[in-house]
């Protein structure tokens, strides 16, 4: 099952209730905060008080660090690097030979990680809380056309389906003595045929699904009533409301800052 | 490394699976402390409902899967300490799925794969191929792509790519799904080839009939474990028993049941023998 829905964990926290909305509205303003605001330190005060108390909440914590540390880590060390060693000019911070770490740099770095933090972040923690399902069902009722809400969708499902396909391929191969735990070449080996077939199969994928949801009406141009409804809370709708307010006042905050500086 | 270069023909291979329990990692239990002894030359089915285990279990015996407690040995060898392709040389699995197993260009090379894999000499791997193409009927199109055949002869290549690396156990998912009767009859007639050249055939299959009629010996799984598991005659009389396990017995017992039957035909044949007799 965990592959059909993307990166959804499912657990019992009260946020894996939320309506979608809520939790896009949610990672929406962080994403939107955490881009806008001026001030190195912005977003990981986002990311402290924000998002890992949700993720807490969403009994999410240690995944949701794993998986953005893997994303984020190596871009951040790299940033630190580059950034802190060939900054032209500016202060030196630490030197090392003929080597110096620049403090602007090294703010630049700490910065930018920043705002690659939230994005990652808040993307990830959307994702593992929010069924795909759910989020379309969700955009539908809201008037999305339901061609986009599809391909929203199914960008999300396709890595995870991509990677199941391609495991099964592996194992097929494997039963029929191909090595591939040895060396570099040997693994290039096996993955090497596995891209036709693997690009080929998800073709068909693609046309089967086309064609399923087509005869159940997916182009019928009139109105469509929903099988299922998402339950939401009376006071989501309000807070969604309040969350693109917080995103106007912060974007208006951000420029005011910014000039007055 | 392959170890064998030469034939492992008639070598014979028992199969021992020692109280094995295995979790996906999803958190699903799927096998709980299973234990079977597969002689060599058996010809054993694996029944039961959807999701009872029964593919978790044959994944476990050419080391794709490997048993979070318990051990699996196929000959001397533990599917721990061994490869999946090492154990290739001596279990060979037929997907439930064609479409997860075929992948080169044409049927020639689909069926090259394995013997190539095993470094087998040219004329030895074109021997055994060509044999193989013949035993399931499709040596004609050996140019062929092999999404260019119908689901059936994709089923049968996917069998002969398996049989083509002559391995002394074969282990084959669902053979009859999407075949009509025809189809049903000569992969019957296959398994009792293979049968006859000494090899252990291991088959997964919901089609209670087929498993009636081509295996001697029947284990019966639910809900991960071994429910039933003896003669196909025996454990297919159970009728009470494998009903709880969601499966049906096959129309020929069912209709000597209700004739008030004592004997439980397996075959037509049978069937007609004693009546008449
Ligand atoms: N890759 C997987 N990840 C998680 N759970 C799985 C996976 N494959 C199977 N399962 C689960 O393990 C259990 C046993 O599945 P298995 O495929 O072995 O059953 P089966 O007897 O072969 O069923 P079928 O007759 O439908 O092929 C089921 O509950 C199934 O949902
Ligand atoms: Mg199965």
């Amino acid at each position: 099952m965990a592959e059909v829905f993307g990166l959804y964990k499912q657990r019992a926290s009260f946020i894996h209730g939320l309506h979608p909305l809520t939790k896009l509205a949610v990672s929406g303003f962080f994403l939107l905060a955490g881009l806008s605001l001026p001030g190195m330190w912005s977003t990981y005060l986002l990311v402290i008080f924000g998002l890992l108390p949700l993720a807490f909440l969403s009994r999410l914590l240690l995944e949701l660090v794993s998986r953005t540390g893997r994303i984020v880590l190596p871009f951040m060390i790299s940033v630190f690097l580059i950034q802190g060693i060939l900054w032209s000019g500016g202060t030196p911070l630490i030197e090392v030979g003929p080597i110096s770490f620049k403090q602007e740099g090294v703010q630049f770095a700490i910065a930018s990680s920043g705002r690659i933090l939230i994005v990652v972040g808040s993307f990830l923690w959307f994702a593992l809380t929010t069924r795909p399902d759910q989020l379309m069902l969700a955009l539908a009722e809201r008037g999305l056309p339901s061609s986009l809400s599809y391909l929203i969708v199914s960008s999300i499902q396709i890595v995870p389906r991509f990677q199941a396909r391609a495991n099964t391929i592996l194992d097929a191969q494997r039963s029929r003595g191909l090595e591939i735990a040895g060396s570099i070449f040997q693994r290039a080996r096996a993955v090497l045929p596995l891209v036709a077939p693997l690009i080929l199969s998800s073709l068909i994928d693609v046309e089967e699904r086309a064609l399923a949801i087509e005869v159940r009406g997916f182009n019928y141009p009139g109105p469509k009533t929903s099988y299922r409804e998402i339950a939401q809370a009376a006071w989501e709708p309000m807070l969604q409301r309040f969350l693109l307010l917080a995103m106007a006042g912060t974007l208006i905050l951000s420029i005011v800052l910014r000039l007055v500086s | 490394m392959i170890v064998e270069k030469a034939p492992a023909k008639l070598l014979p291979i028992e199969i021992e699976v020692d109280s094995i329990s295995f979790t996906y990692p999803s958190g699903i239990q799927a096998l709980e402390d299973i234990t079977i002894h597969v002689s060599s030359g058996e010809r054993v089915a694996l029944i039961g409902q959807n999701g009872a285990g029964k593919t978790t279990l044959v994944k476990h015996l050419n080391g794709l899967l490997k048993p979070v407690s318990g051990s699996v040995k196929v000959g001397s060898w533990d599917t721990h300490d061994h490869s999946v392709a090492q154990m290739a040389t001596r279990v060979g699995y037929v997907f439930q799925n064609p479409d997860d197993q075929l992948f080169q260009r044409t049927v020639w090379d689909e069926m090259m794969f394995g013997p190539r894999n095993l470094r087998w000499s040219a004329e030895r791997a074109a021997s055994s191929v060509q044999a193989s193409l013949e035993m399931v009927g499709l040596e004609h199109i050996k140019e062929m792509h092999p999404y260019d055949l119908t689901f059936s002869s994709r089923k049968l290549l996917a069998l002969a790519s398996v049989l083509a690396m002559d391995t002394q156990v074969v282990i084959i998912d669902e053979p009859t799904t999407g075949q009509d009767y025809r189809g049903v009859q000569q992969i019957g007639s296959i398994l009792s080839e293979l049968n006859k050249q000494g090899k252990t055939i291991i088959g997964v299959t919901h089609d209670i009939d087929f498993c009636a009629e081509q295996f001697e010996r029947s284990i019966l799984m639910a809900g991960g474990r071994v429910v039933l598991d003896g003669s196909t005659r025996q454990v297919l009389s159970q009728i009470s028993v494998i009903d709880q396990a969601y499966v049906e017995a096959p129309q020929l017992m069912r209709l000597a049941e209700k004739l008030g039957w004592d004997f439980m035909p397996l075959t037509v044949e049978e069937f007609i023998h004693h009546l008449d007799g």
